[in-house]
């Protein structure tokens, strides 16, 4: 039995906002743009895979979104495509349980620290502006998305930088092998903003700073065929002296053997930047080495949203091309920390 | 369906570090409430707030070093490390647990110091330890780290009901199969820009909380870090461990209206969910350990919805934010602490600073200022937040 069915995906950012223009931007990557323009505050380079020219108010209008931050608006964007390519409509009688999760890193880290900046500028120093408070809360994206379009089953935000996403799956999985929703959008988004710039070259990254994501409309294993079905998905955490490798390893063997997966089925491989983990993945499948996806050229550094702009991206290759039908491929991803997570997941075209 | 017991209870309090001291505070009606230390609260209206002012991480953790980690992760480590105390658990029966941690603003006090950097020199001042402090999921990651556990590390960040959803992931985890022992709660710590835009919002108490009171002035912030342990009544029989309260059940919503205000309607309907998802009905209920924040708005609406919910038939209700003050994402967890407690012990924790019936609300019996002896076999633990993100977990003895 596989863990959830996905029948739905929505793009945000500069790889495209369709399955099409991703597959494009896959092949032939644009490449960052320049983004001095974009902020008073000074950035630590001139380039990033940024979208220079988004307005929240020419997105969505300015009824209600004067206090979206971008983070906020790039998610609200994300999870209506997704719907719109589910097909889903969302009425009163599924309201209530149709969700939202959303993985996260620290939240808005612009709209917090500026909050912050402004108690140490202001005179006196609760001067703060009230309105924008919510904007530091890191489930402000998820629950102003909820409010956008009506959905009243559950709401919910997980942290966990590169393994935020895999987190998301993994919850969903729960939720919906529980009957505790229906139907749930899994997003994870991140925003281009000095703060989020800053954040990557601190982190060493040799990527510049991206921004977007994808959001995916998820059922339970139950559901009728949709354009994929995620066999499983496992989160594990590598303590201290505790070798990174073995742990991964032994997860991803586990994955493969409750799916019923031999290691020579699995055609692609996804694992960020991080060479190591693929590696390590490689050494799983007992040495055979699959295709290994990279998004960095195409999105930047998004610390947060790679794992679902791979899945993304997976899934539009998919739709492009009927002859990969029914390919499982991997998602890896592990944080500095020692946390780490797996996802198998078997797509299709929707020939 | 496998049953969810509680074995371990980790508060790590303004009114006591340790179970033995929790209860005692809550026994006592002790308040945590004391002029700011966090922060330079100096032109503030407001300098009050909840802190845990006699944590010492290098006291309780053993393996993290604190240096390098920010403090809510430290209060998740060490509410942890007392939870599995508790518990009587080793690191060998640890090994292949899960962690989940609910917060609100995770690492606030790395942001609020990234937030002083960025204004007085620019962001170039910004170190790189800070940054690496910043990722909210390193409060449950610290928690695997501690406690050298390999299971999967889950935070959720569903603001201040957050530690009720993470003691719903762990009951759903536990009770479908994927773990035996599952270490939950939250942590958020006190700092200046989240008491700044809670006394912008006006919902800050001029000295102290008083939740349900008619004359009640608002919230107060503070912080800490609450955990349990969580485990199948099997594996808990099996080697023999006490259980304070069994998890029955829970459930989660979302008001989908408005991102500050809460909503009765929804969070009534909430309360039904959690009571089907137990198999009870509101008669079954004994105590309601409230999310009771103390504004004006917020008691107002939460009474509402019992009201609504109960049929008008409430049991008792208590806030222990009167206590501890709101302590965010950690405060859901604190709740359950306190229910099992209620539970275990047989009594009712207070509401505090408690004077006058507030008219919306005179069904309302607040527990007021003093515990009570009371037989418990069902608690209720409301949690609500920013987002419209509902949940109300359901308690009950052994």
């Amino acid at each position: 039995m596989s863990a959830l069915s996905i029948s739905g995906l929505g793009l945000v950012g500069p790889a495209g906002n369709t399955p099409d223009e991703l597959v494009s931007a896959l092949s032939t990557p644009g490449g960052p743009v320049d983004v001095t323009g974009m902020y008073e505050a000074e950035l630590p380079g001139a380039l990033a895979y940024a979208l220079p020219e988004f307005s929240t108010r020419a997105e969505l209008g300015r009824k209600g979104t004067s206090f979206f931050d971008r983070r906020t608006a790039l998610t609200v964007i994300a999870c209506g495509r997704a719907l719109a390519d589910a097909g889903v409509a969302v009425s009163e009688e599924i309201r209530d349980r149709t969700g939202i999760v959303v993985g996260t890193t620290a939240g808005s880290v612009r709209s917090s620290v500026d909050y912050a900046v402004e108690t140490f500028t202001q005179d006196p120093p609760h001067l703060v502006n009230p309105a924008l408070f919510p904007t530091t809360v890191m489930n402000c994206a998820a629950g102003q998305s909820a409010i956008w379009y009506g959905l009243r089953g559950v709401n919910a935000t997980l942290a966990g930088g590169r393994t935020a996403f895999l987190s998301v799956l993994r919850y969903c999985r729960t939720l919906l092998r529980c009957g505790r929703a229906d139907t749930l959008i899994a997003a994870a988004i991140d925003e281009f903003t000095p703060h989020a710039a800053w954040l990557t070259q601190l982190s060493g990254a040799d990527v510049a700073p991206g921004e977007g994501g994808a959001a995916f409309v998820v059922r339970g294993a139950a559901a009728a065929r949709g354009d994929a079905e995620v066999l499983d998905v496992r989160l594990g955490f590598c303590p201290r002296d505790t070798d990174i490798s073995t742990a991964l390893g032994a997860t991803i063997r586990g994955v493969l053997d409750r799916a019923g997966l031999a290691a020579g089925e699995i055609t692609t491989v996804a694992s960020g930047t991080d060479d190591d983990a693929f590696k390590a993945t490689v050494a799983a499948l007992d040495g055979r080495a699959p295709r290994r996806l990279r998004v960095d050229e195409v999105v930047g550094d998004c610390p947060t949203a790679v794992g679902a702009v791979e899945l993304a991206a997976l899934l539009s290759e998919h739709r492009a091309d009927p002859a990969r039908d029914g390919a499982v491929s991997l998602l890896v991803a592990r944080t500095p920390e020692g946390a780490f997570g797996v996802a198998a997941v078997r797509a299709w075209s929707r020939s | 369906m496998r049953r969810v017991v509680v074995t371990g209870l980790g508060p790590v309090s303004s009114i006591g570090i340790g179970v033995r001291a929790f209860e005692a505070g809550l026994r006592a009606g002790r308040s945590g409430v004391g002029d700011i230390t966090a922060f330079d609260p100096t032109g503030f209206p407001r300098t009050r707030a909840g802190e845990v002012t006699a944590f010492r991480p290098r006291e309780l953790l053993r393996v993290l070093d604190a240096d390098r980690w920010g403090r809510s992760a430290c209060f998740a480590a060490a509410a942890a490390r007392l939870a599995v105390a508790d518990a009587g658990l080793s690191e060998v029966d640890l090994r292949d647990a899960s962690v989940v941690v609910g917060t609100t603003s995770g690492e606030s006090k790395v942001i609020e110091e990234f937030g002083r950097r960025v204004a007085g020199e620019g962001f170039a001042a910004v170190p790189a330890a800070l940054a690496e402090q910043l990722p909210a999921g390193r409060l449950s990651f610290a928690v695997n780290e501690e406690l050298g556990i390999a299971g999967e590390s889950v935070t959720l960040a569903t603001a201040c009901s957050a530690s009720n959803y993470a003691l719903g992931y762990a009951y759903d985890a536990i009770a479908h199969g994927d773990a035996d022992i599952v270490v939950t709660g939250g942590a958020d710590s006190v700092c200046r820009w989240a008491h700044a835009g809670f006394v912008r919002l006006g919902a800050v108490a001029e000295l102290e909380c008083a939740p349900f009171d008619r004359d009640r002035t608002g919230m107060v912030t503070a912080e800490g870090g609450a955990m349990l342990v969580l485990e199948s009544e099997e594996h808990a029989a099996r080697r023999g461990a006490r259980a304070y309260a069994r998890v029955l059940g829970y459930a989660l919503n979302c008001d989908a209206h408005h991102m500050v205000a809460p909503r009765a309607e929804t969070i009534a309907a909430c309360m039904r969910l959690a009571l089907a998802d137990a198999g009870l009905t509101p008669e079954d209920v004994d105590y309601v350990c409230a999310h009771g924040t103390g504004t004006l708005a917020n008691d107002a609406t939460e009474a509402e919805a019992l009201h609504a919910a109960f049929a008008g038939r409430v049991p008792p209700v208590s806030s222990i934010k009167s206590m501890l003050g709101h302590t965010m994402g950690a405060a859901s967890a604190f709740g359950l602490i306190a229910a099992a407690l209620a539970i275990a012990r047989g009594f009712l924790p207070p509401t505090i600073n408690w004077t006058t019936p507030d008219p919306a609300m005179p069904w309302l019996d607040p527990v007021a200022n003093r515990a009570r002896e009371a037989k418990v076999r069902v608690a209720q633990n409301n949690g609500f937040a920013f987002g419209g993100n509902n949940a109300i977990s359901l308690l009950g003895a052994v």
